[in-house]
């Protein structure tokens, strides 16, 4: 995100057009493909030492690559939704930003595919998913809607250039954007399932959860196209409109209302019984998972005024708003995940391994005092490295594939 | 057939003793335990709640609760765990296991499956146990296995063997004239977490 914010301070002095993107673009591709080496000789580290190495235990078993699973998937959203809708509803669009917009979701999705894959114990077996495939579980739907949905962003991406060349008929490209959008639902609604289908954990286990991932989905993946768009703009890499820049904000800003209006349903449906509820309200009000509850509120607040007030809505200030929203739904998914552990169903004072609970040393109800996980260097170092897997992805499309704008190319 | 326990929480003595056979019979890794003794009571192991002299303490040994609904079965993407149709008992195939971690997320009963983070290693420097028993994976989900080895025996699981003071039975729920279906019939009992609806197999009786 940081390279995003410091295109746009130099936004004033654009520098000339070129062909495949510059110097910078170069230099991104390397510093990326390095931090995806270290990310993968971490993770050789991770399998061979063992997953002991990581802070996730038998009482707090996902951490980070889950929570960033969620994430990505969630990025993924804007992109393809963005340039689906205006083609499959005949409405006009956000620009010459429909190609890049669409390589953003390839390059979330080819993330989340990887957060998943270095959080299998045994990653070599996953063929079995093909060979044993349990239909019934809301992991295999997720495995088999993920893949479709890398697919079907790659031939939208490919029926978009076909589309320009002439080769590619503007109806079978809007047949194309309804399939897109249909899956893009589906592919959020189901990653909620794997979470909400479970009658284990009180927090998780609502049916608000599907049309809620949906909702924080659009929030980043909008805000995310906002970040790119504004920074190969200001790269000089295509020219793009201010009057699309400010549509995409007010869209912006509609989508955190109604993301902020799912949690305050959510909230309440909690707290009101003052039963079981509350003890998942409190923890996120005043509880361990508080500071990632407030940067969600607030953060998502703030974005909400940037994108309703038009006086605001200048560019740094909506990339500070996108960045806002980006942050807000990850503070979300840290919710989700964690918050999924922090309350057990049997906190019984018991035999305490170091297999146990992250913090194992003192007794139950000290391991559940603070948060109740937090990821090692070890994690975070092979979360980066998958994070870098998708910035590649992205830089490797902005080089080698025609995303820009029909009329823009030379 | 439905197999499963009726532990005898007014007998129960807390003395780990069933946690320890059943480490010993199935040869678990350092720091894994499939079968827990849970205090009620205090904030910590063997602490009573209230003040001296108005003190109280139980205990609640829990492993597996060989649910006849369980969520685990369920959710795990290539059937790795699953319920025994002949004895109702919840099965785990370690050389199928891909670690995803699922069947952990989905069960209600906090801890009982146990994830191998490490390459197993033993205290003893040695494999132990009975055997008939599957070598202990790296990075696989494990659980009880109701001592699925001696049963295929005709022999009760370790746990039931050795309580010293008898608080565990064992046998099919679905014969009436079964001990465990006895004491459920005479006894007032409570299971676990009934309200997640996963109708589970131990029975404790109270």
């Amino acid at each position: 995100m940081s390279e995003n914010v410091a295109a746009v301070n130099t936004a004033k002095t654009p520098a000339p057009a070129k062909k495949g993107g510059g110097a910078g673009l170069n230099v991104a591709i390397i510093v990326s493909a390095v931090v995806v080496a270290i990310g993968i000789v971490l993770w050789v580290m991770q399998l061979s030492g063992g997953m002991v190495q990581t802070a996730m235990r038998n009482l707090d078993s996902w951490g980070l690559y889950i929570t960033m699973f969620m994430f990505a998937v969630g990025l993924s959203a804007g992109g393809l939704i963005i340039s689906s809708v205006p083609k499959a509803f005949g409405i006009k669009g956000f620009g010459g930003i429909s190609k890049v917009a669409v390589m953003t979701s390839i390059a979330a999705t080819v993330a989340a595919i990887g957060f998943v894959v270095v959080d299998l114990g045994q990653p070599l077996r996953v063929w079995e998913l093909f060979a044993y495939s349990n239909l019934g579980s809301p992991l295999m739907w997720d495995i088999i809607v993920l893949m479709v949905y890398l697919i079907l962003s790659c031939v939208y991406l490919w029926a978009q250039v076909g589309n320009e060349k002439g080769k590619v008929t503007h109806a079978a490209l809007r047949v194309i954007s309804v399939v897109a959008l249909v899956c893009a639902v589906l592919v959020h609604s189901v990653t909620a399932w794997i979470f909400g289908l479970q009658q284990s954990h009180e927090m998780w286990h609502t049916a608000l959860l599907a049309p809620w991932f949906v909702s924080s989905a659009l929030v980043c993946g909008t805000g995310l196209v906002i970040c790119a768009a504004v920074a190969l703009r200001a790269a000089g890499y295509l020219q793009w409109e201010q009057e699309n820049l400010v549509k995409l904000a007010k869209l912006l800003g509609a989508f955190v209302m109604v993301d902020l209006y799912f949690f305050g349903c959510d909230l309440l449906t909690e707290a009101f019984p003052a039963a079981g509820g509350m003890e998942v309200v409190n923890m996120l009000v005043s509880g361990p998972l508080a500071p990632f509850f407030w940067i969600e509120i607030i953060g998502c607040a703030v974005c909400a005024v940037i994108c309703f007030t038009p006086a605001l809505r200048t560019t740094p200030l909506v990339v500070v708003a996108s960045l806002l929203a980006i942050l807000g739904i990850f503070c979300k998914r840290v919710q989700l995940l964690v918050g999924g552990f922090q309350i057990a169903n049997i906190d019984l004072p018991a035999v305490m391994t170091p297999f146990t609970i992250t913090n194992w040393e003192g007794n139950m109800a000290q391991a559940y005092q603070g948060m109740v996980y937090w990821p090692t260097p070890l994690e975070l170092g092979v979360a980066l490295g998958v994070t870098a897997l998708g910035f590649l992805i992205f830089f490797l499309g902005l080089k080698f594939l025609p995303l820009k704008p029909a009329n823009q190319e030379k | 057939m439905r197999y499963g326990f009726a532990i005898d929480t007014k007998r129960c003595i807390g003395c780990h003793t069933c946690a320890v056979a059943c480490r010993n019979e199935n040869n678990l890794p350092k720091e894994t335990w499939w079968n827990r003794i849970l205090t009620k009571g205090g904030d910590a192991m063997d602490l009573p709640s209230g003040e001296y002299p108005n003190v109280s303490v139980s205990y609640l040994p829990v492993a597996c609760q060989h649910c006849e609904n369980p969520a685990c079965v369920k959710v795990c993407p290539v059937g790795a765990t699953y319920k025994d149709p002949e004895t109702g008992i919840v099965r785990q195939d370690y050389d199928k296991c891909i670690g995803c971690r699922m069947c952990m997320a989905a069960c209600p009963y906090t801890g009982v499956r146990s994830f191998n983070w490490e390459e197993p290693s033993y205290y003893t420097g040695v494999a132990f146990g009975d055997a008939d028993i599957p070598a202990h994976e790296k990075h696989v989900v494990e659980k009880c296995t109701m001592c699925w080895h001696r049963q295929a025996k005709g022999e009760e699981p370790a746990c039931v063997s050795t309580c010293p003071v008898r608080a565990r039975h064992w046998g099919d729920f679905d014969d009436p004239d079964s001990e465990v279906s006895k004491l459920v019939r005479e006894r007032a009992f409570e299971r676990l977490l009934v309200e997640e609806g996963t109708d589970p197999s131990v029975y404790y009786l109270v």
